[in-house]
């Protein structure tokens, strides 16, 4: 007798099912899994005011370097100290972070040269933080200032992303 | 008959123990050129040496931006001993390192990678990935200042993959920066995910082995010698019988089975041992003489310090430090498809010809690459002396 050829055979049947069975049992796991590897691309950072500093003492072009102290974030209540360079061009004021835009190594002000320089690779900056030599290929980040008085502040983000 | 006998016969009836030990030990072997076949053994005796002492080394170091590097500097200031196992895992991870790529050029040079082992190759090209990843994920645990920069710059190069770069870098680091999720995350792949990986695949680049036999190289077959003189040599029978695994596929019949083969145990373990424990006894020296270095903790407000990179990513830093601003990309591009062509290999250089000096098409190429590499790290030396 000729089987109808649209029912599925018993073999046919253990052989889907086995299959759907390491499907249920992959997205069951694999949805919380990739989403937790993802979560902290979503976690969008508290936006602060951290206070840098008086900076009435800040020589005209020569940039000075303060140390403020970051929330980590995440779950941990410590903080880290990150470098941050005030220059003062004429009454304006530039504030840097010491970011390499290139691999992001520490930056730091030669006076010898007049130049930002980053120890990694050789990259300089400009007073005013144009990248001019080396791989770095933007301008050094700046952090998003505000003065009050003769007193800086600064956001725990950049004007432009890095 | 033995007490001990009898209780193996127990357990063989059970298990077929008795038949898997045997099976395991007389396998036949190329005789020729042994020496050269002991790197594949100490690669695995070197990877075992970061299994058990990097199992050790959890049960003080604690993954945390905070603790890290402090759960380390207490092993350095009050626990001799604890040093010495450090100073193990840091300084067998860097021979391993010279070891496996030396076992990989061997492996090149003798074109033991051709059918049908081609899947030999493609699985130990994933183990030196993978070992290249436990290399530069296990640099960054120590939290100190070296540590830190190197997360930093490392996990900055994959953000100039075109399109989905600064994607993975946030994937890696946890977020925008280097913080807390970024360590959490590095010590889970250096511990757990890696291995996981690392292990199975090793068990089947073994069984790949065993399956097809060691190859050895072209001085072990009738072939070598067809191509030296130009003529074919009469087939001249094997020492012994030609046992399994040998020949496994009859690809080609100059090339199918050694000429000379000796048992793998106990003549090319002796030969495996002895290379096995002389790098071991240096790992040894080093650990005690110089151990594991620590320098002070993480410290990102730096503007005096100068990373420098691990002397294996030298290349890398030299080719980040070349490449023009417009062209970074290149920098990850080059090494990429180096990495695609090492998995071709076997794919592209498809001749039966074994003989390394009647393979210029893929020696010279792969000469000027393993010089190219060679170059850029001697170039990029002086930086570990801060020249």
């Amino acid at each position: 007798m000729a089987r109808d050829s649209r029912r599925l055979s018993r073999r046919q049947f253990a052989f889907l099912g086995t299959q759907a069975v390491g499907a249920v049992v992959t997205l069951l796991l694999g949805i919380p899994i990739v989403g937790f590897i993802l979560s902290p691309l979503f976690h969008r950072q508290q936006v602060v005011w951290l206070q840098v500093g008086d900076i009435s003492g800040v020589p005209d072009r020569q940039p000075t370097k303060f140390e403020v102290s970051f929330p980590l974030d995440e779950w941990t209540s410590s903080n880290v100290n990150l470098a941050v360079y005030v220059v003062k061009l004429n009454n304006e004021y530039l504030v840097f972070s010491n970011t390499c835009t290139h691999m992001q190594c520490p930056v730091r002000w030669q006076s010898d040269l007049g130049q930002f320089l980053c120890p990694c690779h050789g990259g300089l900056y400009d007073i005013t933080g144009k990248n001019i030599g080396g791989p770095p290929p933007k301008p050094l980040p700046q952090y998003v200032h505000r003065i009050d008085g003769t007193t800086l502040f600064i956001q725990n983000s950049f004007t432009e992303s890095i | 008959m033995g007490r001990l006998d009898a209780v193996y016969d127990w357990f063989d009836e059970r298990t077929a123990v008795r038949s898997l030990v045997r099976k395991g030990l007389y396998e036949a072997v190329p005789k020729r050129g042994a020496w050269f076949y002991t790197l594949g053994s100490a690669t695995l005796v070197l990877i075992l040496l970061q299994l058990v002492t990097g199992i050790f080394l959890t049960l003080v170091y604690v993954p945390s931006v905070t603790e890290g590097w402090a759960s380390l500097n207490y092993l350095k200031q009050h626990d001799a001993f604890g040093s010495i196992v450090r100073g193990i895992h840091l300084w067998s991870a860097y021979i391993l390192l010279f070891v496996i790529g030396l076992h990989m050029v061997r492996t090149f040079f003798s074109g033991s990678y051709k059918r049908p082992r081609e899947l030999n190759w493609v699985t130990g090209v994933g183990l030196f990935l993978l070992v290249l990843v436990m290399a530069i994920t296990g640099a960054f645990l120590p939290w100190d200042q070296a540590a830190y920069w190197t997360a930093v710059v490392v996990t900055n190069v994959p953000a100039y993959t075109p399109f989905i770069g600064s994607f993975i870098r946030a994937l890696w680091r946890g977020g925008d920066f280097v913080g807390p999720i970024t360590l959490s995350r590095t010590f889970g792949i250096h511990v757990w995910l890696i291995p996981a990986i690392l292990f199975p695949l090793i068990l089947a680049h073994l069984a790949l082995l065993r399956k097809h036999g060691e190859f050895g190289s072209y001085v072990n077959y009738r072939g070598a010698y067809r191509s030296r003189e130009g003529v074919d040599v009469p087939p001249v029978p094997p020492q012994r019988p030609i046992e399994p695994p040998y020949p496994a596929v009859p690809t080609d019949e100059l090339w199918a089975a050694p000429l000379e083969t000796e048992d793998f145990f106990p003549f090319q373990t002796f030969k495996d041992g002895l290379v096995s424990v002389v790098l071991v006894i240096v790992v040894f020296l080093l650990a005690v003489a110089i151990g594991a270095p620590l320098e002070p903790i993480a410290d990102p407000s730096t503007t005096s310090y100068t990373p420098v990179p691990e002397w294996f990513f030298l290349p890398l830093d030299e080719l980040l430090l070349l490449v023009p601003q417009q062209l970074i990309p290149l920098a990850l591009i080059v090494p990429a498809g180096g990495v695609l062509l090492l998995l071709a290999l076997p794919f592209i250089d498809r001749g039966p010809e074994r003989n390394p000096f009647e393979r210029p098409a893929v020696m010279v190429p792969g000469g000027f690459a393993v010089l190219f590499v060679i170059i850029l790290t001697l170039l990029g030396s002086g930086r570990l002396f801060n020249l």
